[in-house]
């Protein structure tokens, strides 16, 4: 039996392909989508389709570029690079999650010791 | 995220294909690689390539999200609505240019109105600060808008705290001579401020100083545009020269702009354009304070009432009068009011009256529209059903049928420009003249943003019913009946707006009924003269040669006598002032019958004028009692005068007035050292002068040699006809004088018609507007009915092959076509009660709840629209039952 897959949490797939660039460099859509799954071991079900208006949304706020490239198997993608101005919005975003992650932690915690 | 919204402005923008070829490629590129990793995996190349395409998820879904974020969702999606409107309107040509007329002249209509409203009422004067010049009227008692003599103004100038300035202007006439042929102009003696109270700067040199004011100061004269060009070929070395005007030389110091005119009330003897302006050439404080004749306009300082420079003037006026006896004896009383107000304070109703007449027809063409689109929206049934059973919501086809009928106006509004453009000629054509004073009018950058906005408007107003009625669907039903109609089920959105059709026609069409009652009561009224046949010019004997009262006597004398030898001339007389003739600053004053008490001094204001023998037989003004001055009365400057019924009854109430004596208050006769009375030898009927509804006051006439004035007006009652005549008359002056012009030579009819203007604009306009309205109605009612018999065909047949009778079937159609009218009418009847009493001010004759009017206007309405259903009606009876079950 296959573990249930979650859905990509509303609002987090802009920090996963950011934080994704900032780990791997330089990568094309399919290869931030193998990234995603692969760090998630399967459990995050991603609609792959979903990460092109992402990034699109992305490089239009100007945290991300994108440069035709050629791929290892010599095939033309479009690759993705981190900007600076992204750089800055990963430490933001790593911020405010980390915080809400650790809110809702205790929320959960202090709701089991009752 | 300002970022992000230019890159999807850009994106917007972008060059769709290559855009739309990234996209793919990129995709293309991720899904290879996915199969070519599925491969190496072990997969063959068809199960990989399915496998890929799998876990991407939908590819057309991904392309359409993509593009909503690359680009301005909301432009593509209205740009595709309006294509496909484009197309739907192109489709049905018919409705199409039906509903495009009916909404250009709808919305042309207001677009010209609007720009009468918006130059008239809301723009500002092209003075500057022009929201703080003030006029100030000196009132005395009944007389409300008096002139104020030289120390008032004065007095106000130095002792006024509220004011930034005061000025003053006079309108008199001169004649300039010199090199080139004498020419008699419009002289506007000024304060030295007060043109630059007026204008920003002189088209060329510079506006008075204060020391070329007064008595004894270098004589300095401004020419107008006009002039300028006329005389002066529009040389900029004009500057500096000297012009002879009445005798004197003035030298030339500016040239005021071309557009600059001077905007005053209706009936202030300030006439918008004069030729040129010179500073008072006497002391204004040594004049004496019983001689008002200066208009006098005020600049408030900045944050100041008009209520608190209210309050100050009162101040004033009671310091006036407790300085001056002639301010006391009289009653002094100041009032200061906005400029601008009082410019338009009788245009005011008028053109409101006119802006929500047109605001009518726009709604009365909306329903219209509406009911085409209520029509084409059950054609189009199938269409929406499908788009909707395919998915699309109700708000995205609302929004795609409101996109099409706000496109329809908006073409509408394009082609409602040209009408307006039009319409405001034809407007301007008939405009009166204190809306003249304003200048021209044109269609400006406010009136296009006032057609934009309403042409939207009205595209929603027109759509929405139709919209909602469309999408309202059940779609098992709508699919099944093939988009048919349940009989009777669209009835009640049409039967509403026929409702209001018919009501807000009502009361258009009692609107222009009781204005046209009001000029036809004008045309009857009895003007007191008979102007028909008369001719009438000015002449000024201003030069020298007339200086001495006996010589300017003996040339009019001469003139009178000499043209009535002219053959075919029945009678000629010389007045001072012609009635309905604005264009000479008015006399008037007190009169009192000589035995009068003190107190009873003071109320009878009357217009004075100077007059020859034979004046009311050539106006054709009747006598009540006594007689004509004759000539011994002017040889002799005999102590007589002539009243008219107004002063007669009010001085002597007891109905006799011949032989009794008249006190004049004012220095105008010369008889004023004596103030003794004036014996009254004849009361004349009155002469409307000033207004065909309103005797505005009464009128006491002077043989002119007790008020010499060098210019005066021939009044010539002739069966000549005026080219024939004028040539001969110019004749005769020559032969007196070759120096002097004669001018402003008019049929007396024009002046009588001139008054008539206001009313016949209004008339005309609401006529119009009514007109439209009835017509836009009745098609709407016709288009109904005929619909719904078209649409009953059927239901007609079954019912006559059941055995209905024609007639039945005939009264039915009409009593369902008229259910709708009636109402509206009766709903309008209602309105009109309401609306009408707010145009009581234009009416004349008639009043605003005239129940002839009203019955008359209903039964119009009522006839016309019978008329509409009667039509189709008799359609319905000709249906054959055969033909109409078949139909089915």
């Amino acid at each position: 039996m296959t573990p249930p897959r979650g859905e990509v949490l509303q609002g987090t797939l802009d920090l996963i392909v950011l934080k994704t660039l900032d780990a791997m460099g330089p990568l094309h859509g399919y290869g931030i989508a193998m990234r995603i799954q692969q760090v998630s071991e399967d459990l995050v079900k991603l609609n792959q389709g979903t990460l092109y208006p992402a990034l699109l949304r992305l490089e239009q706020r100007g945290w991300i570029n994108s440069k035709w490239g050629v791929s290892d198997n010599n095939r033309k993608a479009k690759y993705y690079t981190l900007t600076k101005s992204g750089r800055k919005q990963l430490v933001t975003e790593t911020e405010s999650w980390e915080r809400m992650a650790s809110v809702i932690g205790r929320l959960i915690a202090g709701a089991e010791g009752t | 995220m300002l970022r992000e919204t230019l890159a999807r402005i850009a994106g917007f923008f972008g060059r769709r294909r290559s855009l739309e070829e990234n996209l793919e490629a990129e995709l293309r590129a991720h899904l290879a690689l996915a199969a070519e990793d599925k491969v190496r995996g072990g997969m063959s190349p068809e199960e990989a390539r399915r496998a890929a395409w799998r876990e991407f998820g939908g590819v057309e879904q991904t392309k359409e999200n993509y593009r909503e974020q690359r680009g301005l969702p909301f432009a593509e999606t209205l740009l595709n609505d309006l294509r496909y409107g484009l197309r739907m309107l192109g489709k049905a040509r018919g409705f199409t240019v039906v509903a495009i007329l009916t909404l250009a002249i709808g919305i042309g209509a207001n677009t010209a109105i609007f720009s009468v409203v918006h130059a008239v009422l809301l723009a500002p004067f092209p003075y500057p600060n022009p929201e703080r010049l003030a006029i100030v009227w000196s009132v005395y008692g009944l007389e409300g808008r008096a002139p104020a003599a030289g120390p008032e103004l004065v007095y106000l100038r130095d002792r006024s705290r509220l004011f930034e300035e005061f000025g003053g202007v006079w309108a008199q006439s001169g004649a300039l001579t010199g090199e080139r042929e004498p020419e008699q102009v419009k002289v506007g003696q000024v304060t030295s401020n007060f043109l630059s109270m007026l204008s920003v700067k002189p088209q060329l040199g510079r506006f008075f100083r204060p020391e070329e004011q007064g008595f004894g100061a270098a004589r300095s004269i401004i020419l107008s545009d006009g002039l300028w060009r006329r005389r002066f070929g529009g040389d900029t070395q004009t500057i500096g020269k000297s012009v002879w005007m009445n005798g004197n030389s003035f030298t030339i110091v500016g040239v005021m702009p071309a557009n600059f005119r001077i905007i005053f009330p209706e009936g202030s003897s300030v006439p918008p354009e004069m030729d040129v302006y010179i500073p008072f050439p006497s002391d204004l404080a040594k004049q004496p304070a019983d001689q008002g004749y200066i208009r006098v306009i005020g600049r408030l300082k900045q944050g100041v009432t008009f209520e608190q420079a209210q309050s100050e003037a009162d101040e004033m006026a009671a310091q006036l009068r407790a300085q001056f006896p002639a301010f006391s004896e009289e009653g002094l009383k100041l009032r200061v009011v906005p400029l601008h107000g009082d410019v338009v304070r009788n245009l005011r109703t008028a053109l409101l009256a006119l802006f929500s007449g047109v605001g009518f027809v726009l709604l009365i063409a909306c329903a219209n529209v509406a009911n085409l689109l209520l029509s084409r929206a059950s054609q189009r049934q199938r269409e929406v059903t499908l788009r909707i059973a395919m998915g699309a919501t109700r708000g995205r086809v609302i929004r795609q049928l409101l996109t099409e009928s706000v496109l329809l106006s908006c073409i509408g509004g394009a082609a409602a420009v040209l009408v307006g453009a039009w319409a405001l000629k034809l407007l301007l054509v008939l405009r009166p003249q204190e809306m003249e004073r304003l200048g021209t009018i044109d269609l400006d950058l406010t009136a296009f943003g006032f057609t934009l906005a309403i042409s939207v408007i009205a595209g929603i107003l027109c759509g929405v019913a139709p919209a909602l009625r469309a999408t309202r669907v059940n779609l098992v039903e709508s699919l099944k009946e093939g988009g048919r109609n349940v009989p009777g089920a669209k009835h009640d959105s049409r039967s509403a707006l026929i409702v209001c059709e018919v009501a807000l026609g009502f009361v258009l069409l009692i609107g222009a009924g009781l204005m046209m009652q009001t000029f036809a009561e004008l045309m009857r009224v009895n003007p007191g003269f008979a102007p028909d046949g008369v001719l009438t010019f000015h002449v000024s004997a201003a030069s020298g040669k007339y200086e001495t009262p006996e010589a300017a006597t003996e040339f009019f004398r001469k003139l009178q006598k000499n043209v009535a030898g002219v053959p075919g001339v029945d009678s000629v007389s010389v007045v001072s002032h012609l009635p309905f003739d604005e264009s000479l600053p008015n006399w008037y004053s007190y009169y009192w019958a000589e035995e009068a008490s003190k107190q009873e001094q003071n109320t009878v204001m009357a217009d004075h004028r100077s007059v020859f023998p034979g004046y009311f037989k050539s106006i054709g003004a009747s006598f009540v009692a006594g007689r004509d001055f004759d000539d011994f009365d002017i040889k002799e400057g005999r102590a007589v005068v002539i009243v008219d019924e107004v002063v007669a009854e009010r001085a002597w109430p007891d109905g006799v007035a011949v032989g009794r004596k008249l006190n004049i208050e004012h220095k105008i006769s010369t008889f004023e050292s004596g103030r003794g009375g004036v014996e009254v030898v004849g009361v004349v009927k009155h002469v409307q002068s000033h207004s065909l509804t309103n005797r505005v006051r009464g009128q006491v006439y002077l043989p002119y040699t007790q008020a010499v004035r060098p210019h005066m007006s021939l009044t010539v009652r002739s069966n000549t006809p005026p080219e024939t005549l004028v040539p001969l008359l110019q004749a005769e002056v020559a032969k007196l004088d070759k120096d002097l012009p004669i001018y402003n030579v008019q049929p007396m009819n024009a002046y009588v018609e001139k008054a008539r203007r206001e009313t016949r604009f209004t008339t005309a306009l609401s006529g119009a507007l009514a007109l439209i309205a009835l017509l836009l109605a009745c098609t709407g009612i016709y288009g109904v009915t005929s619909y719904s018999v078209q649409r009953r065909t059927n239901e007609l047949g079954t019912r006559m092959a059941l055995g209905a009778q024609r007639s039945d079937i005939f009264a039915m159609v009409l009593r369902e076509g008229m259910l709708p009218v009636v109402v509206g009418l009766t709903l309008g009847l209602a309105l009109s009660f309401v609306l009408t009493p707010l145009m009581a001010g234009l009416l004349f004759g008639v009043r605003a709840s005239d129940p002839v009017t009203l019955a008359g206007s209903g039964a119009f309405l009522g006839g016309v629209a019978l008329l509409a259903c009667y039509l189709p009606a008799r359609r319905a009876v000709r249906v054959d039952p055969l033909v109409a079950l078949r139909y089915e």
